[in-house]
């Protein structure tokens, strides 16, 4: 089929006779008459694409008959070319970002690539920086957010690499920043003042192990000298309270600490990036699954200095979270939460000075677990949004 | 109409939760000096969650399994050279749905020496009895239809999906495991039934369903996984057969069996009749 020059006319018929005459003219095989918006009640208009030999007649008869008719599309096949070229345009580009689903998971590979493609779409906004190697020497990237150097908030994604839902969330979460820049006046405000740093795939080696071998994989892939058993729970490794009996000492064990602290590079990396940094103002740890927001401290009882505002902020932003699918957190410090953890991110960051560090623990409660649904992944991270957004506006608020 | 099950609603239970938070420091309920739980405490919550292991094999239903909704009250008192009692009151959602289905009251008793918890338990159920009495008996029927017996390997799978066909057998994976979660849990150790690694069905020739599974469990705090083998057997209306035998990366070997007749008392009689089958 050919619509070289064919025509659509937009005909107005005000009577009920002309809508009569224009049914029957649709019904003369000769005219070929293609009738887009069909004949129905005067004062509706009626759009007829009309084969190119057939043009002159048919208008001829629409004047004869006092039946008002403009050109809307003057060569229908143009119209066909641009909308075929648009369409290979668009193909072309989801070719180029592997027709990224944020419903879906992802390997590293996938990430990695989007992560260009977000830096390339966004290159006044979004830059890629590495912080080190992985064990098995993968590239440690962080995506930064932001402008000049400012103060910065911290939050990483994927730690334990059997926890799919937070790298998931945290692509979603990264393209959300992006996208919202300039539009969402309140992110456009905290942006303006701070800076983000993103690292979504905390653990590489765990994360391709779960993909290759073992999906319940937590820890790094470190060899421990003497021991069959490999890895270390990269959130036991850190120097606070490093060794106590919130983790444990065996290599064999998911909680196994390491031989001493920052002994992992996949968390020296981060160390050495936020020390040098000097002016990180916040570090936010994700985590599946409990449905949690803690803080400080998992390696002793007694609560921090700043228990009361950490709690009031924690309470904020569950409830923020709440009303969106009804998902319902608890919150409080870690040890009086969850357990007595050893060694983790956030006791680390909380006695270097990061006021504000938490850790979530998104979806579910244990239904799934750890194997999530991926079609939970959009309202998992949608619902996050809102709490990481009240947390983030306190930061901005509230400069220390 | 009434199942013999823990599950009842019951006018005087009904009067008891309308005077809860009168009868909280009286009665039966332990005296105010005994140390009130946050909420949102993982004592409490693991607590509440051993209560619904318990409850969940007892009812043997999958179509009743219960998860844990919200922890609304919770005290625990030490019993000198016995154990920690719990004293919980929380809310329950259906397994499936995540709707609330009701309310219960429980008492948890973590003992020093035997390790399996004792637990009473009451719950309000604000779903249709008759209707998972037939949802049961559907799944029943279905499963009995098998000429081939069901198998599968990793439900739900890496992606959190669960095959349709696969559905009943999960349930009664999640039904048996809790048996196993409830023996295996203690004060400070809790479990989930992270996935069921390898299904398989015995047809058998008398009216009882029969599964053979490899579950993973996964372990709190200690995040580890671990493999157990679940035998369960079923017939609706009647009590769960389950056997286990598990092993975890550490080697630790356990193995158990029960058939729906343990006690959940908590006086420290125990009747004890567990039948070989």
């Amino acid at each position: 089929f050919v619509f070289t020059r064919d025509q659509v006319l937009r005909i107005r018929a005000r009577k009920e006779e002309q809508i009569a005459l224009l049914r029957e003219l649709g019904e003369l095989e000769d005219l070929q008459i293609d009738y887009w918006l069909s004949p129905a009640q005067p004062g509706l208009p009626v759009d007829a694409r009309v084969p190119f030999h057939n043009l002159q007649a048919v208008k001829v008869f629409l004047e004869s008959n006092t039946i008002p008719c403009s050109i809307t599309v003057d060569d229908v096949q143009e119209l066909l070319d641009e909308e075929k070229e648009a369409m290979m345009v668009s193909r072309k580009f989801e070719r180029s970002n592997n027709s990224f689903s944020f419903s879906s998971y992802h390997t590293i590979e996938e990430i990695y690539s989007w992560m260009d493609y977000l830096v390339a779409e966004n290159p006044d906004l979004v830059s890629k920086i590495q912080i080190g190697q992985s064990y098995e020497k993968r590239l440690l990237y962080v995506l930064k957010v932001g402008g000049v150097n400012r103060p910065a908030i911290w939050i990483d994604t994927g730690i334990h690499s059997r926890e799919w839902i937070t790298q998931a969330t945290g692509v979603w979460t990264a393209n959300k920043i992006a996208t919202e820049y300039g539009k969402d006046a309140s992110l456009t405000a905290i942006l303006d003042t701070v800076d983000i740093f993103f690292e979504i795939v905390t653990n590489p080696d765990g994360f391709a192990y779960t993909h290759s071998t073992n999906r319940m994989w937590r820890k790094t892939r470190s060899i421990n000298a003497g021991s069959s058993c490999r890895g270390v729970d990269p959130n036991r490794n850190w120097d606070a309270g490093f060794g106590g009996p919130g983790s444990s000492s065996n290599p064999c064990a998911e909680t196994y600490h390491g031989p001493y602290p920052h002994s992992e590079s996949e968390v020296k990396s981060i160390v050495d990036f936020v020390l040098s940094h000097g002016n990180v103002k916040a570090l936010l740890s994700i985590h599946s699954y409990s449905q949690m927001l803690l803080f400080p401290y998992g390696y002793k009882a007694e609560p921090v200095p700043d228990h009361q505002e950490l709690n009031d902020l924690a309470r904020e932003a569950v409830a923020a979270l709440a009303p969106l699918h009804g998902t319902k957190y608890t919150y409080g410090s870690t040890i009086d939460t969850i357990y007595r953890a050893d060694g983790t991110a956030i006791d680390w960051s909380y006695d270097n000075g990061i006021k504000y560090s938490y850790t979530f623990e998104l979806r579910d409660t244990g239904h799934y677990g750890f194997l999530l649904p991926a079609s939970q992944i959009i309202p998992t991270a949608e619902e996050t949004w809102l709490a990481l957004m009240k947390i983030m506006e306190h930061i901005r608020d509230n400069p220390y | 109409m009434q199942r013999r099950s823990a599950a009842r609603l019951s006018p005087l239970l009904l009067l008891l939760l309308l005077l809860l938070p009168l009868a909280w420091g009286a009665g039966p309920w332990p005296p105010r000096a005994d140390r009130e739980l946050q909420v949102s405490s993982r004592l409490a919550g693991q607590a509440a969650r051993v209560a619904l292991h318990y409850l969940n094999y007892r009812l043997g239903s999958p179509s009743a399994l219960r998860a844990l909704g919200q922890v609304r009250k919770a005290t625990v008192k030490p019993i000198p050279g016995i154990g920690h009692k719990y004293y919980l009151q929380f809310t329950t959602e259906d397994y499936k749905s995540s709707q609330n289905v009701g309310t219960c009251l429980a008492t948890v008793l973590y003992l020093k020496r035997k390790p399996r918890p004792a637990v009473n338990i009451n719950c309000t159920y604000t779903k249709d009895q008759k209707q998972t009495r037939e949802d049961d008996y559907s799944f029943y029927k279905k499963l009995r239809q098998q000429t081939k017996p069901i198998t599968g390997n990793d439900t739900p799978d890496s992606y959190g999906h669960i095959e349709p066909a696969l559905e009943p057998a999960w349930a009664l994976a999640v039904a048996g495991s809790s048996y196993l979660m409830w023996e295996k849990s203690t004060e400070n150790l809790g479990y989930f039934m992270a996935q069921v690694k390898n299904v398989k069905q015995w047809i058998t020739k008398d009216d009882s369903i029969d599964f053979d599974y490899l579950v993973i469990l996964h372990e709190i705090p200690t995040q580890e996984m671990i493999s157990c083998h679940l035998r369960v057997i079923w017939t609706p209306g009647h009590p769960l057969k389950v056997k286990y035998f598990c092993l975890s990366e550490n080697q630790r070997s356990e193995s158990g069996e029960g058939s729906g007749t343990e006690s959940g008392s908590t006086n420290g009689i125990f009747n004890e009749e567990e039948a070989n089958f």
